[in-house]
């Protein structure tokens, strides 16, 4: 059976393509079968169990909205919410300037340029447990290195993890540090792309490097910090790992993150519907952030 | 001073602050090596130094015995490379059907998946937790998925959506009168994917192998939610339950990270040109 449809393939049709639908479907089981049961099927179940009071060993209730109610006077919440707002509003911007000054200062052709390129990667592909442990031992209060270094120049010791005011920014700071690779290769990537004649011929025009940068390059790459900015919007609203490893036994209010007071209400105290409101509410903050970064696109992205 | 020897100094002070920052970049790595070697005492003196005064080799057999962290090795080889498996063959036959293939809903059920890539799964691990306790199994004490492996590895046989872009991405550019002529000679669909198009795209395929293997391996969330037994625990898991019990024992602990992230970062010396082509493809993170 053949369909006549819009567009270009539509054209194409004909004799040897009679019963693509049924190899498509084939083709296709494994990965419908996962969007009904594991992907997009349960974002409707959260959106059900959200309703309800659940412990998963008795019936669950339904409760209407009332765990939405609940969440907003929750303070825990509340400064979960904060704190993750924080966290991305400092790490996502932070993180992309120093990932953008690296790759263009790495966008050179010297010799040994790529051992330095792999060094700035490395943290990318090693777990987050491991370099967190690394990174509490650095923040370690007691003869952590961070604070043995600030001691040779009389820096008092300071709590990095457990202070209030210092918590979030450590998490933020690690955080980049493990980031900054994946960044730098997109950023990489964009700068190989321009055009040499383009840089040639604003040389010729008489522009400095500041000036070619400045009106040339940075245009030009506006594409690909968008880009990168996106992933690191939504990467950023699903911190978890850091906060994990980090802050033990668990964390305060001052270092609570949503995902992980989904994680601490879902599967330690068993409040199914509760954990599944506050990731409804999740959800609806990273659409809402997403769709004004991308209606944000025209006033600052270039294309070519 | 000629220009020539003012454009050098430049360009060493560049070279030097680049040169720092990779040292910065290096500096948790080196000190977590050093540290594995120190004795408990060392690792509080002050001023710090890197070096040890005499390497403690032994703390990397003491760390080794003190939990199974055989048993997690293998666990974890073993579910990276279920994972992979299950993504390589799942998320390519998508792709293919995606690129090659024209049949009814093509384009909502195409767009349905680039939503679910956008979306957090953490939106959804309430429900996923709920469908694998509901599944019965025969050899679990609890009688469901919870406490088994298997919510960690058979997921990654239904398809996945970043997969899924990767390879349609790639199929994509293969002309399609390659398969159009395979099918004046008879062939089936079948008969294209195996033996035109995966074929082809051997260098895509090797990419999605060495991200799904190593987000496995990497992941922290799902064992912690679904392992019960110790024997079970993959080496995240098993970190992070080594991190629990020795509290302050400094050197064992970074003796366990540094041996958990070898395989990784074996895997990216060897595969760097994919690790690279990867994210500058599909500027996904590791």
């Amino acid at each position: 059976m053949i369909r006549r449809r819009r567009g270009p393939a539509s054209r194409r049709g004909g004799g040897p393509l009679a019963g693509e639908g049924r190899w498509a479907a084939a083709f296709l089981a494994p990965t419908i079968l996962g969007l009904a049961l594991l992907s997009a099927g349960p974002i409707l179940a959260t959106l059900a169990i959200s309703l309800t009071k659940w412990d998963l060993l008795t019936a669950p209730k339904l409760v209407g909205l009332d765990n939405y109610g609940a969440l907003l006077t929750d303070d825990r919440f509340l400064k979960a919410l904060r704190n993750t707002f924080f966290y991305t509003v400092v790490s996502v911007p932070v993180g992309l300037a120093i990932a953008l000054g690296l790759a263009i200062a790495l966008n050179t052709r010297l010799r040994g340029i790529a051992f330095i390129r792999t060094a700035y990667f490395l943290p990318v592909v090693t777990s987050t447990i491991a370099v967190a442990l690394v990174w509490q031992w650095i923040y370690s209060a007691d003869s952590g290195l961070l604070n043995q270094v600030l001691g040779l120049f009389g820096i008092p010791p300071q709590k990095w993890l457990s202070d209030p005011t210092l918590a979030m920014p450590s998490i933020i700071a690690m955080s980049i540090w493990q980031g900054l690779g994946v960044n730098i290769i997109i950023f990489l990537a964009g700068l190989q792309a321009i055009p040499s004649d383009l840089l040639d011929a604003a040389s010729v025009d008489g522009a400095g490097s500041w000036a070619r940068l400045r009106h040339v390059t940075l245009p030009l790459l506006t594409p690909a910090v968008f880009f990168t900015g996106v992933l690191s919007l939504i990467g950023s609203f699903q911190v978890f790992d850091q906060i994990f490893v980090l802050v033990k036994p668990r964390p305060t209010e001052a270092t609570i993150t949503v995902v992980y007071f989904i994680y601490e209400n879902g599967f330690k105290f068993f409040k199914m519907g509760y954990a599944s409101a506050a990731s409804w509410i999740l959800f609806l903050i990273v659409a809402l952030f997403t769709a004004v970064y991308f209606r944000s696109q025209n006033r600052w992205v270039h294309y070519q | 001073m000629s220009e020539r020897r003012l454009r050098m100094a430049r360009r060493t002070i560049f070279l030097s602050l680049l040169i720092a920052g990779g040292f910065l970049m290096m500096a948790p790595f080196l000190w977590m090596i050093a540290t594995s070697l120190k004795t408990r005492a060392e690792v509080f003196a002050s001023p710090p130094s890197l070096f040890p005064v005499a390497a403690q080799w032994h703390n990397y057999p003491d760390m080794w015995n003190a939990l199974p962290f055989g048993a997690f090795f293998v666990n974890s080889f073993k579910l990276a490379a279920l994972n992979t498996v299950g993504q390589l063959i799942t998320c390519s036959m998508a792709a293919f059907a995606f690129a090659a293939l024209r049949f009814r809903f093509r384009e909502p059920l195409f767009a349905l998946l680039l939503v679910t890539l956008i979306i957090p799964f953490q939106v959804v691990l309430v429900p996923n937790f709920v469908l694998y306790r509901l599944l019965p199994h025969p050899f679990s004490t609890s009688g469901n998925w919870i406490g088994t492996q298997e919510p960690l590895w058979v997921g990654a046989f239904l398809g996945g959506a970043f997969g899924t872009f990767l390879l349609r991405q790639f199929f994509l550019a293969i002309p399609r009168e390659l398969g159009d002529a395979a099918r004046v000679d008879g062939a089936n669909p079948w008969h294209i994917y195996r033996h035109v198009y995966l074929p082809l795209a051997k260098p895509a395929l090797a990419t999605l192998a060495i991200f799904t293997f190593m987000w496995s391996w990497n992941d922290l969330i799902d064992p912690i939610i679904y392992l019960r037994d110790i024997e079970s625990l993959t080496v995240t898991a098993g970190l992070s339950l080594f991190q629990g019990q020795y509290v302050g024992r400094w050197p064992l602990l970074m003796a366990g990270a540094l041996v958990s992230v070898l395989p990784m970062i074996a895997l990216f010396i060897v595969a760097q040109r994919h690790f690279v082509r990867g994210i500058a493809m599909t500027g996904i993170k590791g």
